[in-house]
């Protein structure tokens, strides 16, 4: 049970680390090499680094607000 | 001070702290854009990290889960000894 419990943390943190890494990459250093450097072939074009964070962001509110709101209209609906 | 006024003056601090990087141009102008996006998408993988690490440190307890197992069979024992029905197995 508690070796479930360590993979799931150690994958959370793996992902977390990878996110964390290649966004810092692609914001903070990409600009500072040349257009023709190869490494450029593992990211993706830099609008992306701005639309990727936002859509997510919007998904994640809109998750949050469909939640708060089903659970008000049951708990309205066991009232009733 | 109440939480949420230490809360909002860090937010208005980061926020001077940007609008200052923004007017001095030390860092390029498109890098400066990107900060506050950068900010959150960091603050967010900084709060997966912690659950993950608490998940992997979360202690478990044996001994004290097979004392607490006993004290639930004696309880049983009693309950059923005095008529009270406990029910499950």
């Amino acid at each position: 049970m508690e070796l479930a419990d360590r993979a799931v943390g150690f994958l959370l943190s793996f992902i977390s680390l990878t996110i964390f890494t290649y966004y810092s990459l692609w914001v903070i250093i990409l600009p500072f090499v040349e257009s023709e450097h190869f490494i450029h072939k593992y990211f993706l074009p830099q609008e992306y680094a701005i639309l990727i964070p936002v859509f997510v962001g919007v998904v994640l509110l809109c998750l949050l607000s469909m939640f708060i709101g089903f659970v008000m209209l049951k708990s309205k609906k066991k009232k009733a | 001070m109440k939480h949420v006024l230490k809360i909002l003056t860090i937010l208005v601090a980061i926020s001077a702290f940007w609008i200052g990087l923004l007017q001095a141009s030390i860092v390029p102008r498109s890098h400066t854009w990107l900060l506050p996006i950068y900010f959150i998408v960091s603050l967010g993988c900084y709060g997966l990290l912690m659950v993950g690490v608490g998940l992997m440190r979360f202690p478990t307890c044996p001994q004290e889960a097979l004392l607490l197992q006993k004290d639930i069979a004696e309880a049983k024992v009693f309950l059923k000894q005095n008529g009270v029905d406990v029910g499950s197995d």
